[in-house]
């Protein structure tokens, strides 16, 4: 068994996806052979570095990778259909419909020219062809579920006339307006102050169980996705490290990368004294130029226990036990 | 309320700036010359007493600022005075004449406008392709010819060795193209709009693709397709209109300055509009026509600014007027 089995119960099966970024210094493989799948009502969590791709993997699933970058092969299969093969106007119903996404930064990610209750309506009356009197009646008691008071006198408001955690709300309530049955949220708290955090964590939990949505939270902090994943998949360099559920990524994680990425997580119950110095453990080097990427395993330049097979051998995501792939030569 | 208040803050500015203006180059022509002397100095042998009552008659032996005095509180009844080189009265002059520049004028903006928002916009929204590069070096030459050298060449190409557009004059002398008026009209207006227009839509365009390009990188546009809107819909309505905000600066410029860019495509075209007037009115040092164009100049440019800054709170809810 080489990668994730599509199952029927699947609401979205990743397969081989590759994007790749033509630019003039060369190709990046930014996303190369990617899988992952999300079951209903699951929050998958996709954690990695900045550049690991994470962000781009998820771009994908809406087909929306921004120029010079290409989806060059693989399959999405969403709700038993690949999304590759479909056209733009497909593609269209399928966004904010179906698939919908919550974006890093809410102080850039609303258009400041328009009022909340005319950006979030005509997603509506473009959508589900409602009138403007029942769009505006929907986005208000969007409002009014992700925690804003007085909905209907904030339809008339601006982006810059809200906080930073309540533009967040309104990019939640933007991306429940059609009830989607996958919402992507990428690094949807790490703009935000630590106390809105968890006040926006809370919030999303809760809107994904009322609305028995799926998610998938991509982010590189891992306080978050303990809190929230179901499962995890660990993303470096354009490919995956390591899928299994949260708890087996926090207790036996079996990928080299996985296990440095936990082991740069401060904890409370842990000394850092190693009789001198007092700091956290780093993972050595840096993420590496993804136009040539390192040869075999693109961790094995940084991994502590890599050997000369590691540079030579492209590791497959394989099946260590029920639920739990790892694709590392060294995790037999 | 606020706006009311700006708005009638920036008038009372606007007659200062204007009496200020109208004051500064009154001198200033003053201390060039007199027309009579200079009329005089080219025909010897008048009397005396023939050159004491000119001066008489344009009230020209009284002081500077006598002179200025009577010339601001007949302009508060709407007398320009008389131009002295062509005996008319100034006011009626600056109609007629201003008529023929405002209508290349105003039609070589409203095209430019229209072309510089098309090509900004294919060209932003394909960055780096060719029709973006072969748009960017034509709007760059376009910003960096002088002026009148794209008049010569359209004289040259369409009048010269083509023959199908007039190379002078805003109408014909003897019959009009085709028996029509309006016709003939148009048919002359033709290479002047055409001049204009290149020079408008090279700077607008440039600027247009620059913003276009910043405002397609925001987050809120990707957010915009990640609902599901089309590409074009987000490209004309959520960008679009972003990307035109610094641009209505530019565009107020253009026709605040209309009467500063005038003279040379006149000059080109020998065309009888403002332009044109002033600068013979310079050259004759033909005082009262002088004095109403900058009035009108002044004006124009500050009512153009008034107009942006009222149309900028309509376009960006986050500008508000203090």
């Amino acid at each position: 068994m080489t990668a994730i089995a599509p199952h029927n119960d699947q609401l979205l099966a990743v397969k081989k996806l590759r994007v790749h970024f033509f630019t003039g210094a060369g190709v990046v493989q930014a996303v190369d052979g990617v899988d992952f799948a999300v079951s209903p009502r699951e929050t998958l969590g996709l954690v990695g570095e900045s550049g690991s791709g994470k962000t781009i993997s998820s771009l994908a699933l809406l087909r929306l990778i921004p120029r010079p970058g290409k989806i060059i092969g693989g399959e999405i299969i969403f709700k038993h259909e690949d999304l590759i093969a479909k056209r733009e106007e497909e593609m269209i119903k399928i966004r904010g419909k179906n698939i919908a996404m919550i974006f890093q930064n809410p102080a850039y990610s609303l258009n400041p020219i328009y009022s909340i209750g005319d950006q979030l309506g005509e997603i509506l009356t473009w959508h589900e062809k409602l009138s403007r009197q029942a769009a505006n009646e929907r986005v208000a008691e969007l409002l009014q579920l992700v925690g804003i008071t007085d909905p209907f006198s904030r339809l008339r408001q601006f982006p810059h006339e809200l906080s930073g955690g309540m533009k967040q709300r309104v990019c939640i309530a933007r991306a429940l307006l059609c009830s989607p049955p996958l919402v992507l949220a990428d690094e949807p708290t790490t703009n935000l102050d630590v106390t809105i955090q968890a006040q926006i964590l809370d919030l999303l939990q809760e809107l994904k169980e009322r609305f028995h949505m799926s998610m998938i939270l991509v982010t590189h902090d891992m306080g978050v996705v303990a809190r929230m994943a179901d499962r995890i998949t660990v993303m470096y360099a354009g490919r995956i490290c390591e899928t299994a559920t949260a708890r087996t990524i926090f207790e036996n994680p079996r990928h080299p990368y996985t296990q440095a990425l936990l082991a740069t997580m401060p904890r409370v119950d842990h000394s850092y004294s190693d009789g001198k110095t007092r700091r956290l453990p780093v993972i050595p080097g840096r993420i590496p130029n993804l136009i040539e990427p390192p040869s075999g395993c693109r961790f094995h330049p940084r991994c502590p226990a890599s050997d000369d097979e590691c540079a030579r051998i492209l590791p497959e995501l394989l099946s260590l036990e029920e639920g739990h792939w790892v694709s590392c030569i060294k995790a037999g | 309320m606020g706006i009311v208040r700006f708005i009638i803050r920036r008038l009372i500015f606007m007659v200062v700036l204007v009496i200020g203006v109208s004051i500064l180059i009154f001198f200033m022509i003053n201390a060039i010359g007199n027309p009579i002397e200079i009329l005089l100095a080219e025909r010897p042998g008048i009397s005396p007493e023939v050159i004491e009552s000119v001066k008489q008659y344009y009230r020209l032996d009284r002081s500077l600022t006598e002179q200025y005095l009577s010339w601001l509180g007949n302009v508060l009844h709407l007398n320009f005075g008389n131009s002295i080189v062509y005996n008319q009265p100034v006011g009626s002059m600056l109609v007629t004449w201003g008529w023929e520049t405002v209508k290349i004028q105003v039609l070589a903006i409203l095209i430019s406008l229209a072309l510089a928002i098309f090509i900004g916009v294919t060209a932003a929204t394909r960055q780096y392709s060719k029709i973006d590069f072969g748009v960017m070096s034509t709007a760059l030459l376009g910003r960096s010819l002088p002026g009148f050298f794209l008049g010569i060449l359209l004289i040259l190409t369409f009048s010269y060795w083509l023959g199908i557009f007039p190379s002078y004059g805003a109408y014909s002398t003897r019959s009009p193209l085709m028996g029509s008026a309006l016709l003939d009209s148009l048919w002359h207006m033709v290479l002047p709009v055409m001049m204009l227009t290149y020079f408008n839509t090279a700077t607008l365009t440039l600027l247009i693709r620059s913003n276009m390009v910043d405002v397609l990188r925001m987050d809120f546009i990707m957010a915009a397709r990640a609902s599901g809107l089309s590409a074009g819909r987000v490209v004309y309505r959520h960008a679009l209109k972003n990307a035109f905000i610094p641009a209505l600066t530019y565009l107020a410029i253009l026709f605040g300055l209309m009467l500063g860019t005038a003279p040379v495509t006149e000059t080109v075209f020998t065309w009888p509009g403002l332009g044109f007037l002033y600068i013979t009115a310079i050259q004759q040092l033909d005082y009262p026509v002088i004095m109403g164009e900058n009035l009108i100049i002044t004006l124009m440019l500050v009512i153009a600014n008034l107009l942006t800054d009222i149309a900028y709170v309509f376009i960006d809810p986050r500008i508000r007027l203090e």
